[in-house]
């Protein structure tokens, strides 16, 4: 059971589907790990058919039923994707930004204990990374500008304010200084969202900015 | 266990009947419910604003989808309605977005996965929520209930709302709040 969840705000919008892509993508990772979230969710979406059924109906044309049995007699279903047999290694969401191994990806090495990269670019100029730390690393103290969001996909890590496992969802704001270091035994892999950066700033800019293109 | 009503029921006996035997009448009786709170749904959106014929085409789009899906829904795991929610919502985020014609961003359907969700929950406890929400919604006062509308079903984001009603962001975020506490979700019970 994860320990850190989204803000009950960022579910709501979530639930309604206003959230931005990328915190919408941190936020069903974070799902596939966390029973608690994913029954808020439940309720919030519960809340939402029922505002939905007191809508007020719009009317649609007389001919909209005929034509919509006409197209199915038309078109074939497309065949249903197979559901994987085996676990995945990463949630849906996630899977489907990644390329077969996480080898094939463009990272780069800002640092000898961490290395970035960058995955997509929302419309609302979130950027979502991954952040690969190794085993013990630890990351000099930073402060970050904006809204990050890191999602815990695979080992830990610990800095001033807490530390942090699997499928936890860690919100920092501006101004929030801190030193992460990952977990002795494992590797750390986290899902990043940070704001599209907007320039290098300084010696430790690569840690600020790091989905900054090269 | 509270019995799920009958309104409630009915959809999901209709949606097991279009899975099991292709039933049209069923079909039917889900559109002639559903096919106009889609419609309204895409209207609240402004989808119209972008393609006289888009709300017309969600509805479309909606309903095939439910026609398709139909073998996967699950009574035991959602309510009917919100089940048909949930795929409205997917259909309109990807055609909003697609409108939007940007390059990078999946399908809505690898993100707000319908299986997943509601794995623990099951129809009895959603049809519960529901019931709950449907007799406190009511209740609240209106201000709460004008933003709780635009938050849910607007495709709005809290700071959008604010905009519209030029309110404070604060208040628009503590109006919802105290509408969840008052329609007794579980939700009130995570950091707030
Ligand atoms: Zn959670």
């Amino acid at each position: 059971m994860t320990q850190w969840h989204p803000h009950p705000d960022q579910l709501v919008e979530f639930a309604a589907g206003s959230c931005r892509p990328g915190i919408s993508i941190a936020v069903s990772v974070h799902l596939h790990y966390c029973s608690r979230c994913r029954q808020a969710l439940s309720e919030l979406e519960s809340t939402s058919a029922v505002l939905f059924e007191q809508q007020a109906p719009a009317p649609v044309a007389d001919t909209a039923f005929a034509s919509l049995m006409d197209r199915i007699a038309r078109e074939p279903a497309p065949a249903a994707a197979p559901e994987p047999q085996t676990e995945q290694r990463f949630p849906r969401a996630l899977a489907a930004l990644l390329p077969e191994s996480l080898d094939e990806l463009d990272w780069k090495q800002p640092m000898k204990n961490l290395r970035v990269t960058r995955l997509m670019k929302d419309d609302s100029g979130l950027i979502v990374g991954l952040h690969h730390m190794k085993a013990g690393g630890r990351v000099p103290n930073h402060q970050h500008r904006g809204e990050e969001i890191s999602v815990v996909l695979e080992g830990g890590f610990s800095d001033r304010l807490g530390s942090y496992g699997e499928g936890d969802f860690i919100r920092r704001s501006g101004r929030d200084t801190h030193s992460p270091q990952a977990d002795a035994h494992e590797d750390c892999l986290i899902l990043s969202v940070v704001e599209a950066p907007v320039k290098l700033t300084g010696p430790l800019g690569w840690i600020l900015n790091p989905f900054l293109k090269a | 266990m509270t019995e799920t009503s009958p309104a409630a029921q009915q959809w999901a006996d209709h949606l097991e009947a279009v899975a099991r035997r292709q039933d049209i009448p069923a079909f039917e009786a889900l559109f002639n419910h559903f096919a106009p709170l889609i419609k309204a749904f895409a209207l609240s959106s402004g989808l119209h604003r972008n393609g006289d014929h888009l709300p017309d085409e969600l509805v479309q789009e909606v309903m095939l989808a439910i026609w398709r899906k139909a073998a996967s829904y699950d009574r035991h795991k959602a309510a009917a309605s919100t089940w048909i929610f949930t795929i409205a919502r997917n259909q309109r985020i990807d055609m909003l977005r697609r409108l939007r014609k940007h390059q990078n961003d999946l399908p809505a359907d690898d993100i707000w996965e319908l299986e997943a969700n509601t794995e623990l929950f099951g129809e009895v406890r959603q049809s519960r929520v529901q019931e709950q929400v449907r007799s406190q919604l009511s209740e609240l006062p209106v201000d709460q209930r004008q933003v709780v509308a635009k938050v849910f079903m607007e495709d709005k984001s809290h700071q959008e709302v604010a905009d519209e009603m030029a309110l404070p962001l604060g208040t628009v975020k503590s109006r919802v709040r105290l509408a969840m506490k008052k329609l007794k979700l579980s939700l009130e019970g995570l950091d707030l």
